[in-house]
């Protein structure tokens, strides 16, 4: 069937209009894939002739461009915005599927309260009765059971005989839970009665009702990818095969696609089981079915079911070639997979399994380390921040290139070698963390068997044995180096001996030219420096060349190569000997490289520019190419660019590449800080780097080159010091005093960056950032209390500023920009202020011969401007500036790169018809543990980016779409310092005129009362009532507030209890005065806000 | 180490590799599989008679290989589609040294060394697949640097082979059907299987369903055995070398006994129903090949394993396609519009491969069971 019969009035004249609800912010658990998602539906829906508009506060997305044909409104996911928008666009029809489990939240809620109906819009995809029971644990478990897929069971009890009972029915092992207690309490296994009983006593104390269930501990954690349209057709794209078994949330587990330690019996049961599934449930469109797969027999159970894309089927469509989304949008659509063509291969059915002929590998990447008190530990609720997706024709090869890939450096897995005492090295193999990977290897370094790791980690087999043959090649290499006697840069010539084939043999394991550098480095002189190792590696690439050996390129074409395909998603491999045919192309070429993993500090924001930037080139005539390596990127889509290689962002890469494609350039400065710490080696080894050249990049990121053309140029900055040794900080801190800020060069979101208020804390900061690399010294500069910051981002052509805008935060100094509120055009500054930056921003564009995209930071005091930094890069603001202001920055850049100029205004802020107001989005709630204080580190997971007709409506909208809503209930403070008090009064009065109750810690009341302000005291001790916990646990304030008096304390403090408290109960918490009080005020400008805003979205790109 | 092995192509090509498995030379006609799981299933199937198989999936072998039972009961254990491995050569990317799996009985290598199969890795097989795609009719020839003689084709004597062993050039069906009849199951119905060099799992799920299931030989005389349906097996070679055995078919076309044709049987009914067969430029031997039932465009996805097709335009009338292949529009599947005969080129019983189509096989049980009513 075509099209569904409510699409196909175009005829009438009226062309159907689909709302497409996207994802909000990035956080935990639901990141950058829905971008990826929601831009293909978007694609999939335009392409139809049809009318879009798109509902999404995230700014930084490509989904969120405002294009031709498409309407973009960034206001909060929410029924109450949604059914605005439905009475000014009246939509023919809503897709949810493609904007994650906020979206489909928003649909259910749409659903329930009859505002479909009401406005009469159709919900394309999977009916909401299907979706409540994926949802509904007990409809779901009652429609297994009428299908016969069997799911694991479990028992409520609420007597220790009745827990016996249960256990001896579902069969021990089980897993004895608590019910109503937070945070896993009172949970474990028991293997008999016995353990049971030690568990469900003490657990029936404190609670009156205990769960009982099958455990599944060590059991397989298998995926299944399907898709089914509304004739019935089911397929399923893929599976995939968790390394780790089950018990470790998904999206924290390396997994593997296809499995590979499955038999064709197990494979076809599950297969079965996940299409019967979608079937009988009536899922339209795409679906994940996760399973529990016992691994020494046939016995499975089913999981769950998400009837939406997730990201496992971002990460499917990349490792299948599969276009996921995009078909699943055809089919919510109507068309049925038979009538559609898979556009990865023109030749193709979409009713297609894709066969893969390779093997791909999906490793996390956390940030924990970034979080202060961050429990480390994994379990069932998600953790990590990215994701790597790695492609080889070997596991070895897949997993090496991954692992390089979500470490800091590119370093890969031979860096942490650090030799442990087997009991501790036990511990970390049997109790899950963010650093499993690495001690299952250190444990084959230190002699551990596979049995005794698999004993310990219940990780197959099969994948430890791959790992094995990792750690024995890596003794074999090293050992190249035991008895040199040479000097470092002549190292290389100890594997002058190596063949081609035993080349070949490393490189099929997935050793990296840098990796064989520091293990025969560090062999030979104990460490290895990373200037070192890159000039060795470097040395030993040559070698390898000559011996003829080199990665080959092969496609991803969805069918093992058994159909000839157009296709040009690339991977390069050493599991093969030839390339793949790739089609000439005689237009001038460029490569883009990507962002790699998000990570704090790297978002979509820097896959935006980079999509940005490959489509500008594509429109000025040029083949793109881009260069990545996270599945959850839209810079990854088949079309985003000319050619995809979808492969690891190291130098070796890169300059295969380039050997290979012979592009005219790369394009280093759109994708954050990762390609642009390559701009330098990538120009030694010389490639010719597009826009700024080598030395602007690295006059930019050296800080005392930087600082010196400062001086010469006569721009201010703060006083700063490049510290080599203790006495070189302790003079500094004589002349300038504290605070101090203290950081290494080249930094990006802030990591190990402190203020530093005596000198306690400074020794405490500088023993932490020993590992710091010895490269770099430790750079000590004054830090200013109280300053206001200034953001410019623009573009530069030859040193000459071309467009720049002003962007002001609203936090002073002191709170990490990517954590800030920022706000265009800037509100409250002096026009002297705006001169100063702006002649600053010229200065600098001048004596660094800028010539592409850059961002200076600065700070204000009493119109004083000193300049804190300059990124001759692309910033993670540019998606939100170019938005807000109509102009596409990184368009500008990459036409100024491939030496076209742009007809562009130079300044253009100060003539908006709007205010736009970025927020950050933070993910606390998933990281149990950690202290929700802002500072000088990024600590948010994503942004938010609203427009309104003044500051005070954007940002409220921003707030709310970053979960910072309105309050109604009441309004809890503690203000630590006497001064923040003080700041506080103003707030306060306006709480009071608003009639929400104020709640306040004693001192602060104490304070609010003597100021005529109505506050209860609550106390901070959990045996006093009211207490600070007992309010937020009633649910007494839906708004906490939280002033630390600085970050000087480690260890938990009352203030952390208080914010771990409004995290863990999901109330909105703020602990910064400046965006408190701005608040407040905004609150106080708009009663009613909600009911009185007229919605409207964003305007087009003006250029 | 392992010694070097070459696979010299009837074109020319050279590939090296390194040999695992028995050290003998082989020949055959290259053929690929793009399946990623099922590699015993796809070795054992004696469809791959005189096939040189290269697997397209790198990692071939992870999960070892099963074992098989000293004493044959039923049902017939998982992993195996006959007793022993058929076709002439395996090609892999890689092979697991070691197999871990809980119904592992020895590793990949091991197994060929004792089923007498030699086997290369370390090939790019993309390209090899590539290389196939692009020519028709390539034939192989495996050549290890120190062979101990020539791998067993059974009553070919290799030295009549000449260079290349080309299956298609001659009736193979001797070669892997069995040569007494044997009777399986109990049940009200007989059915008569013709094997044509059958997979076990066909067997397996036939005795699902109360019935007597008769394996005969291929050239059994048909009007000396007693049934109530007949299912044509699939098998190895051109569905034109089988000498009478089309005359046979076209017999029981005469009368009214439910016939289900797989993959060499739905070629050899296609052939007795008059229509016409020729050689695909390359086959179908995947697992992901999708169908549709032509009437009411239901797709299936199956798994395949054929080199030759029924011409389109070459269906009698009182015949029809059944099935459609949804990328290629070959015919997938004939029925005749009267009567219950019907057969479909690709593995209803599948193993390896995706068990959507499972239905066909209870389809003609019932079909059966309603015919002797």
């Amino acid at each position: 069937m075509p099209l569904r019969p409510e699409l196909r009035n175009i005829q009438n004249g009226k062309t159907p209009k689909i709302l497409i609800l996207g994802s909000g912010g990035l956080s935990i658990g639901q990141a950058g894939e829905f971008d990826y998602s929601g831009t293909q539906a978007l694609k999939a829906v335009k392409e139809e002739g049809f009318e879009v508009i798109i509902v999404n506060p995230n700014i930084a997305t490509v989904q969120t461009n405002p294009e031709a044909g498409v309407k973009t409104y960034l206001y909060p996911v929410t029924p109450e915005w949604v059914e605005k928008i439905f009475e000014l666009e009246r939509p023919t029809a809503i897709i949810a599927g493609f904007g994650g489990q906020t979206a489909l939240n928003c649909l259910l809620d749409l659903d329930e309260r009859g505002i479909l109906k009401k406005y009469g819009v159709v919900n394309l995809g999977t009916p909401p009765e299907t979706l409540r029971m994926t949802e509904d644990r007990d409809l779901f478990a009652k429609k297994m059971n009428q299908i016969g897929i069997p799911i694991p069971e479990s028992i409520a009890t609420s007597s220790l005989d009745e827990a016996v009972a249960a256990a001896n029915r579902i069969g021990y092992p089980v897993i004895v839970r608590a019910a109503y207690a937070l945070g896993g309490l009172g949970s474990g296994f028991a293997n008999n009665d016995h353990e049971l009983k030690t568990l469900v006593v003490p657990a029936l104390v404190t609670s009156p009702q205990v769960l009982v269930e099958k455990s599944l501990k060590g059991w397989k954690e298998v995926e299944y990818e399907v898709m089914r349209d509304c004739e019935g057709n089911v397929i399923t794209i893929c599976n995939m095969e968790n390394f780790d078994p089950l018990g470790i949330h998904t999206g924290d587990s390396i997994v593997v696609c296809p499995s590979q330690s499955l038999s064709d019996d197990e494979y076809q049961l599950l297969r079965n089981a996940a299409v019967k599934m979608i079937g009988s449930m009536g899922i339209v469109g795409e679906c994940n079915a996760q399973f529990a797969l016992c691994p020494n027999s046939l016995n499975y159970y089913v999981i769950e079911v998400n009837a939406r894309l997730s990201r496992s089927s971002a990460l499917a469509s990349k490792a299948s070639g599969y276009p996921i989304a995009y078909i699943a949008a055809k089919v919510v659509l109507g068309y049925d997979l038979l009538e559609l063509k898979n556009p990865v291969t023109g030749v193709t059915c979409a009713f297609y399994e894709p066969a893969l002929d390779y093997v791909t590998v999906k490793v996390p990447r956390w940030d924990l380390g970034k979080f202060k008190g961050a429990n480390r530990e994994l379990g069932s609720t998600m953790k990590s921040v990215g994701e790597i997706m790695s492609i080889g024709r070997t596991f070895p090869e897949a997993l090496q290139k991954a692992v390089r890939m979500i470490s800091e450096n590119g370093e890969g897995l031979s860096w942490f070698t650090k030799a442990l005492p087997e009991k501790e090295l036990q511990d970390q193999l049997s109790v899950p963390t963010d650093t499993r990977l690495y001690a299952v290897l250190q444990a084959f370094r230190q002699g551990f068997g596979i049995e005794r790791i698999h004993s310990e980690t219940k990780i197959d087999k099969w994948f430890l044995s791959e790992v094995a043959n990792i750690i024995s090649m890596e003794l074999k290499i090293e050992n190249l180096a035991t008895n040199y006697k040479g000097s470092i840069e002549n190292i290389a010539s100890v594997v002058e001996g190596v063949d081609g084939a035993g080349w070949r043999h490393w490189k099929r394991l997935g050793f990296g030219d840098e990796q064989i550098a520091g293990l025969l480095i560090k062999k030979a002189f104990g460490t290895a420096k990373e200037s070192e190792t890159r000039l060795v590696s470097m040395k030993l690439r040559a070698l390898r060349l000559e011996k003829g050996v080199y990665p080959v390129v092969k496609k991803i074409d969805t069918t093992a190569g058994e159909y000839p395909s157009p296709s040009n998603y690339l991977y390069m491999t050493y599991g093969g000997t030839h390339h793949d045919e790739v089609s000439k192309d005689e237009r001038p070429s460029a490569i883009v490289l990507g962002g790699g993993s998000y990570r704090i500090g790297t978002s979509v924001e820097f896959d935006w520019c980079a999509v940005s930037s490959s489509r500008c080139l594509q429109k000025a005539g040029w083949c793109s190419i881009i260069i990545n390596c996270n599945p959850e990127t839209v810079s990854t889509d088949y079309n985003s660019s000319d050619r995809l290689y979808f492969e690891e962002l190291t130098l070796e890469r890169i300059l295969d590449i380039v050997d290979f494609e012979k592009p005219k350039g790369v394009i280093s400065s759109m994708g954050g800080q990762l390609p642009n710490k390559l701009a330098i080696p990538l120009a030694a080894s010389g490639v010719n780097l597009l826009g700024h050249s080598p030395e602007t990049v690295d006059n930019s990121e050296d800080r005392s080159k930087f600082s010196a053309l400062l001086d010469t140029i006569g721009v201010e900055q703060p006083e700063w010091v490049a510290a080599r040794t203790r006495e070189d900080i302790d003079r500094f801190i004589e002349r300038i005093g504290f605070p101090v800020l203290v950081r290494p060069s080249y930094v990006l979101s802030g990591a190990a960056m402190r203020v530093a208020y005596d000198r306690a804390s400074l020794d405490r900061f500088l023993s932490a950032a020993a590992d710091i690399s010895s490269d770099h010294p430790v750079v000590i500069s004054q830090f200013l209390l109280g300053a206001c910051e200034i953001e410019i981002d623009g573009v530069a052509q030859n040193g000459e500023v071309i467009t720049s805008i002003v962007s002001e935060h609203i936090e002073n100094a002191g709170i990490h920009s990517g954590d800030a509120t920022m706000v265009v055009p800037a509100q409250r500054l002096y026009v002297e202020t705006v001169r100063q930056v702006k002649r600053a921003a010229r200065l600098i564009a001048a004596g660094l011969k800028l010539n592409g995209p850059f961002n200076i930071q600065f700070l204000a005091q009493n119109n004083h401007v000193k300049v804190i930094e300059c990124n001759a890069r692309a910033a993670r603001s540019f998606p939100f500036i170019s938005k807000t202001v109509g102009l596409n920055l990184a368009e500008v850049a990459t036409s100024v790169m491939i030496g076209v100029k742009p007809r562009v205004k130079r300044h253009i802020e100060d003539e908006l018809p709007h205010v736009g107001v970025k927020a950050a989005m933070f993910s606390f709630t998933r990281l149990r543990g950690a202290d929700p204080i802002l500072g000088v580190e990024m600590a948010s997971t994503g942004e938010v980016g609203c427009i309104g007709h003044t500051f005070e409506e954007a940002l409220l909208l921003s707030l709310e779409a970053a979960k910072v809503t309105a309050p109604k209930k009441g309004v809890l403070v503690s203000a630590g310092a006497e001064m923040e008090k003080f700041r506080f009064l103003e707030s306060a009065k306006i709480f009071q005129d608003l009639g929400l109750p104020l709640f306040a810690t004693p001192g602060t009341a104490s304070y609010l009362e003597s100021h005529n302000i109505k506050v209860t005291s609550v106390s901070w001790l959990e045996t006093d009532s009211p207490n600070v916990l007992e309010i937020i646990r009633k649910g007494l304030v839906d708004l906490v507030l939280n002033i630390p008096k600085d970050d000087r304390t480690e260890e938990l403090t009352k203030g952390a209890q208080v914010r771990q408290a409004a995290v863990q109960f999901g109330l909105p918490l703020l602990t910064n005065m400046e965006k408190i009080t701005a608040f407040a005020r905004a609150l106080n400008a708009l009663p009613e806000f909600a009911a009185r805003h007229k919605v409207a979205c964003l305007p087009q790109y003006q250029v | 180490m392992r010694q070097r092995c070459t696979l010299i192509l009837s074109n020319g090509e050279r590939f090296q590799g390194d040999l695992i498995g028995a050290p003998l030379e082989s020949s055959g006609e290259m053929v690929f599989t793009t399946g990623m799981v099922g590699y015993s299933e796809a070795m054992t199937d004696p469809s791959y008679f005189g096939e040189i198989l290269v697997f397209a999936y790198p990692l071939i072998g992870n999960y070892g290989v099963p074992p098989l039972p000293k004493e044959m009961t039923y049902p017939l254990p998982s992993g195996w589609e006959s007793n022993k491995v058929h076709a002439s050569a395996v090609i892999v990317s890689i092979d697991s040294r070691e197999a871990f799996h809980w119904n592992s009985f020895e590793p990949l290598s091991k197994w060929l060394e004792a089923q007498g199969v030699p086997g290369i890795v370390g090939i790019d097989t993309r390209h090899l697949v590539h290389t196939i795609r692009k020519s028709r009719n390539l034939l192989g020839r495996i050549s290890p640097e120190r062979p101990e003689g020539y791998r067993n084709l059974g009553s070919i004597n290799p030295l009549t082979v000449g260079q290349y062993f080309d299956p298609s050039l001659q009736n193979v069906l001797p070669e892997v059907s069995r040569k007494d009849i044997i009777k399986l199951g109990k049940g009200k119905i007989r059915i008569g299987l013709v094997d044509c060099g059958v997979k076990w799992n066909i067997i397996s799920q036939l005795l699902k369903y109360d019935c007597e299931v008769q394996v005969l030989p291929w050239d059994t005389d048909f009007s000396k055995i007693d049934c109530h349906g007949w299912l044509l097996s699939n098998g190895p070679g051109d569905p034109i070398m089988t000498g009478d055995l089309k005359d046979r078919v076209k017999s029981l076309l005469q009368e009214d006994r439910p016939i289900l044709g797989i993959c060499l049987g739905h070629q050899l009914l296609s052939l007795a129903a008059g229509a016409t067969t020729h050689r695909m430029p390359y086959g179908h031997r995947s697992h992901n090949q999708p169908v549709y039932v032509v009437h009411t465009r239901n797709g299936y996805m199956t798994s395949q394993n054929h080199g030759f097709v029924v011409d389109d335009k070459s269906l009698p009338s009182d015949w029809e396609p059944w099935f459609r292949n949804a990328n290629d529009q070959t015919i997938e599947g004939i029925k005749h519009k009267t009567k219950h005969f019907r057969s479909v080129q690709f593995h209803p019983e599948s193993a390896g491969g995706p068990r959507d189509t499972g239905w066909i096989i209870e389809e003609f049980i019932s079909e059966v069971k309603k015919s002797c009513l």
